[in-house]
C-alpha cells in the first residue's frame, strides 16, 4: 500500500498544479463588472491547494515508510500476471472495455449485446480438459442465455422505454 | 397540536393515495426486486436504485420514487440473507451481518437468523419511519434558515465527516475521495457566470459528468470487476428450521432495537455516511452495552438484531437530507436524489413550502416498502434463495449489460457510457486502494453547492471571511469539522484523552 500511496500522492500533487495553474488562467471577467471573488477560478483553486495538501502529506508518509522505492522488477510483474484472480480481473476489463467501449455504437446493439455474453460466459466457464459433449453444451447454455438477454433488453428499452438504442 | 395533526393528515392522505391496484402492484415487484438485488453478491443497493431509475422514466413522479424507495429497502433487507448464508454481505450494507449470521447458520439456526433479520430490518425501518415523519418538516424550516455561509460549511461538514467515517482507518482517503469528488463536480458550465471550466471545447462536457453514469460506473462496473477477481464463494446449506420473526425476541432486545434504530437513523442523516456505516456502529454499541458480550461473533442473536435494526434504520435517516437540503445521507440516497431532479421534484429548503404532501409521500413509501418486506421474508424466504445458486460468470456480464444500457438509457449519449466505464475502472483502482466510494459521490454532488455558496459568500462580504466563522450554525458546523480533522492527528488525540480524564478522572475511553 505504501507504494500505491507514493503514487497516488504524486499524482495528486501533478493534478492539483494543473489544476491551479488551469485555475489562474481562468479569466476575471473584470469587462463584466464582476465581483473579482466571484471568478470562476476560485473554488477549482481552493480545491487543488486542499488536494494538493493531502498529497504532499500522503508522499511524504509513504517516503518515511520506504515506499518511494517501487522496487520494479520482471519476475514481480510476471508473478503479478500469473495470479489467477488478476487474470480473471483483467479478462473482465477487457471483456467489458470492448464491449462497452468499441461495439455498442459500432455495430447492432442486440449483436454486440449477444457477442460479449457468448463470449463472457464462454471464457470463463470453459475448463482445460472439457469433452466436446461438454463444449458444446456450454456453447449451447452461453448461446442461449446471450439470446434471451440481447432480445429482452432491446425490446425492452426500444419498445417499452422509448429509448433509441446505440 | 394543530400542525401535528395537520401532518398526520398528510401521511393518511398519502397512504390513501398508494392504496390502489396499480400502486401495490409496483410495490410489490419492486420491494421483491429489491430483496433479489440486495440478496445477490455484486449487486449493490446503489446500483440497484441506479438501474431501475433508467426503467422508471415513463412512470409519474410519485409511482417512480414509490418504485426506488422499495427498492433501497428490499435491497439492503436482501443483503442479509447472503451474509447468513454465504458470509459475504450482499451489499455492503450487510458487513456486521454476517459476524453473527454465519455462525448462526453453522450452528443450523440459519432459518432463525433470517427471521431475527426480518424482524430487525422491520423495527429499524419503523423507527427510522418515526423520524423521518418528524424530523424531516423540522428540519426543512429549519433550513429555510441556512445561507451562503452555512451552506459552504454544509458541503465542507459533509466531505469531511463523510470521508472520515467511510475510512475510519486512514481518513485522509477518506477525505482525499471527497475531494476529488467536489472537484469532477468542477468540470461544466459553472451556475453564477456560465463560464466553461475543464471542458476543452467538448459539448459533452458542458453539463459536467452527469451522476449515474458516473455511479453506474463506479458502484457497477467497479463491483463486477471485483466479483470476477475474487475466488467464487461457497454455497451453504438451505436453512431447515423455520424463517418465522419471532415477537419473543423483538420483546427480549427491544432495547437494542430502539438504540441500533436510533444510531441507524442519526448516522443516515450525516451526509454521505450510509447503512454500512450505521450497521458497524449499531453493532459496536449493542456490544459495549450487552450482557452477553462473550457470545457476539458466535452467533449473537442481539448482534445480528443490532446489525439489521442499524443498517434499514439508515435508510429512512438517509432522506431526511435529501428532502430537506438536497443533500444525500448515503450513496443510494444520492440516486435517489438524482432521480427526484429528473422527474421534476425539487427536494430542498422549499420543500415544506412548496410541496409537504410530497414529504409524507416518502414517509408512506417507507411504509408500504416496509410492510413489503415483512410479508416476503415471512412467505418467500425459501424460493428466493435459489437466486443465490446463480454462478456470476452468467449474472456479472448481464449486470454489465445492463450498466451500459442504463448510462446511456437516461439522455441517448454514447458518451455516458464512456463516463460509466471510466468512473467505473477509476472506481476500481481507487476502492483497491482504500479510497471509500461514498465520500466520492458525495463530493460530486456537493460539488455545485460548495462553488456557488463560496463565492456568493465571499462576494455578499466583499472578501470578508468573519460570517463563514461567526454565525451560530456556522460555529456547530466548522467546529465539528475541525474537531474530526484534530481528533486523526495522533499527539493532538492523546493531548484532548488526558484533558478529557482530567475533568472526569472516574471516567475511561472505552476500547471498542
Amino acid at each position: 500500500m505504501k507504494k500505491a500511496d507514493y503514487l497516488t500522492g504524486l499524482a495528486l500533487i501533478l493534478l492539483s498544479i494543473y489544476v491551479l495553474a488551469e485555475s489562474w488562467r481562468m479569466p476575471r471577467l473584470e469587462h463584466l463588472q464582476a465581483h473579482p471573488l466571484s471568478a470562476p477560478g476560485i473554488v477549482p483553486a481552493f480545491l487543488a491547494v486542499v488536494l494538493l495538501i493531502f498529497g504532499l502529506i500522503l508522499v511524504g508518509r509513504s517516503v518515511k515508510a520506504g515506499g518511494h522505492r517501487l522496487g520494479l522488477s520482471r519476475k514481480g510483474i510476471r508473478n503479478t500476471l500469473a495470479d489467477p484472480g488478476n487474470r480473471r480481473l483483467l479478462l473482465t476489463a477487457v471483456l467489458t472495455v470492448v464491449y462497452a467501449g468499441v461495439l455498442v455504437g459500432r455495430i447492432p446493439y442486440g449483436l454486440a449485446t449477444w457477442l460479449f455474453i457468448f463470449v463472457f460466459v464462454a471464457v470463463f466457464e470453459w475448463r482445460r480438459g472439457m469433452s466436446s459433449r461438454e463444449w458444446k453444451r456450454l456453447g449451447l447454455a452461453a448461446a442461449i442465455l446471450a439470446i434471451i438477454v440481447a432480445v429482452s433488453i432491446s425490446y425492452a428499452f426500444e419498445r417499452l422505454f422509448l429509448v433509441t438504442l446505440p | 397540536m394543530g400542525i401535528l395533526i395537520d401532518n398526520l393528515g398528510l401521511f393518511l392522505q398519502a397512504i390513501g393515495g398508494f392504496i390502489t391496484p396499480w400502486a401495490l402492484f409496483h410495490i410489490a415487484w419492486s420491494t421483491l426486486l429489491g430483496i433479489v438485488i440486495g440478496a445477490l453478491p455484486g449487486l449493490t443497493a446503489t446500483m440497484g436504485v441506479a438501474l431501475i431509475t433508467t426503467l422508471t422514466y415513463k412512470l409519474k413522479p410519485d409511482l417512480a420514487i414509490l418504485v426506488l424507495m422499495c427498492v433501497y429497502v428490499g435491497a439492503i433487507y436482501g443483503g442479509s440473507r447472503t451474509a447468513i448464508l454465504l458470509n459475504i454481505p450482499g451489499t455492503p450494507a450487510n458487513a456486521a451481518t454476517t459476524l453473527d449470521g454465519f455462525p448462526l447458520a453453522k450452528q443450523g439456526l440459519a432459518g432463525r437468523a433470517m427471521g431475527v433479520a426480518t424482524s430487525g430490518s422491520v423495527m429499524g425501518s419503523i423507527i427510522g419511519m418515526f423520524f423521518l415523519a418528524t424530523l424531516a418538516p423540522l428540519l426543512g424550516n429549519y433550513a429555510l434558515k441556512f445561507q451562503s455561509y452555512e451552506f459552504f460549511w454544509l458541503a465542507i461538514f459533509g466531505i469531511v465527516i463523510s470521508g472520515h467515517l467511510t475510512s475510519l482507518d486512514d481518513p485522509i482517503k477518506g477525505w482525499i475521495a471527497g475531494f476529488l469528488g467536489l472537484m469532477t463536480a468542477m468540470v461544466g458550465q459553472e451556475g453564477i457566470h456560465a463560464y466553461e471550466r475543464f471542458t476543452y471545447g467538448t459539448t459533452e462536457l458542458l453539463g459536467g459528468f452527469a451522476l449515474i453514469p458516473a455511479m453506474v460506473g463506479a458502484f457497477g462496473l467497479a463491483e463486477v470487476l471485483s466479483v470476477m477477481r475474487n475466488p467464487p464463494a461457497e454455497m451453504a446449506k438451505n436453512p431447515q428450521d423455520s424463517v418465522i420473526p419471532r415477537l419473543a425476541d423483538i420483546m427480549k432486545y427491544k432495547r437494542t432495537i430502539v438504540r441500533s434504530g436510533l444510531i441507524g437513523t442519526v448516522i443516515g442523516i450525516i451526509p454521505g455516511v450510509g447503512e454500512d456505516i450505521g450497521a458497524w456502529v449499531s453493532y459496536a454499541a449493542a456490544r459495549r452495552k450487552s450482557k452477553e458480550r462473550e457470545k457476539f461473533g458466535k452467533g449473537s442473536i442481539e448482534g445480528l438484531m443490532a446489525a439489521e435494526t442499524g443498517n434499514n434504520a439508515v435508510v429512512p435517516g438517509a432522506i431526511i437530507p435529501v428532502l430537506t437540503l438536497a443533500i444525500p445521507g448515503s450513496a443510494p440516497a444520492a440516486v435517489l436524489l438524482a432521480a427526484m431532479f429528473i422527474h421534476g421534484i425539487r427536494p430542498g429548503p422549499m420543500i415544506m413550502v412548496e410541496s409537504p404532501l410530497f414529504v409524507y409521500q416518502v414517509v408512506a413509501m417507507v411504509f408500504f416498502a416496509t410492510i413489503a418486506i415483512l410479508i416476503y421474508g415471512i412467505a418467500l424466504t425459501r424460493p428466493l434463495l435459489k437466486v443465490l445458486a446463480i454462478p456470476r460468470t452468467r449474472l456479472m456480464p448481464v449486470v454489465f449489460v445492463l450498466c451500459v444500457i442504463g448510462s446511456y438509457a437516461i439522455t441517448s449519449r454514447v458518451f455516458d457510457i464512456w463516463v460509466m466505464i471510466g468512473f467505473g475502472l477509476f472506481g476500481y483502482i481507487l476502492r483497491e486502494m482504500k479510497y471509500p466510494m461514498a465520500p466520492l459521490v458525495l463530493g460530486i454532488i456537493l460539488g455545485d453547492l460548495l462553488d456557488k455558496n463560496m463565492r456568493r459568500g465571499l462576494v455578499l462580504t466583499d472578501g470578508d471571511i468573519t460570517p463563514f466563522f461567526t454565525r451560530p450554525i456556522c460555529i456547530v458546523l466548522w467546529v465539528i469539522t475541525l474537531v474530526s480533522i484534530l481528533m486523526t492527528i495522533e499527539p493532538v488525540r492523546h493531548a484532548l484523552q488526558r484533558l478529557f480524564q482530567k475533568v472526569w478522572p472516574g471516567r475511561r475511553h472505552s476500547a471498542d
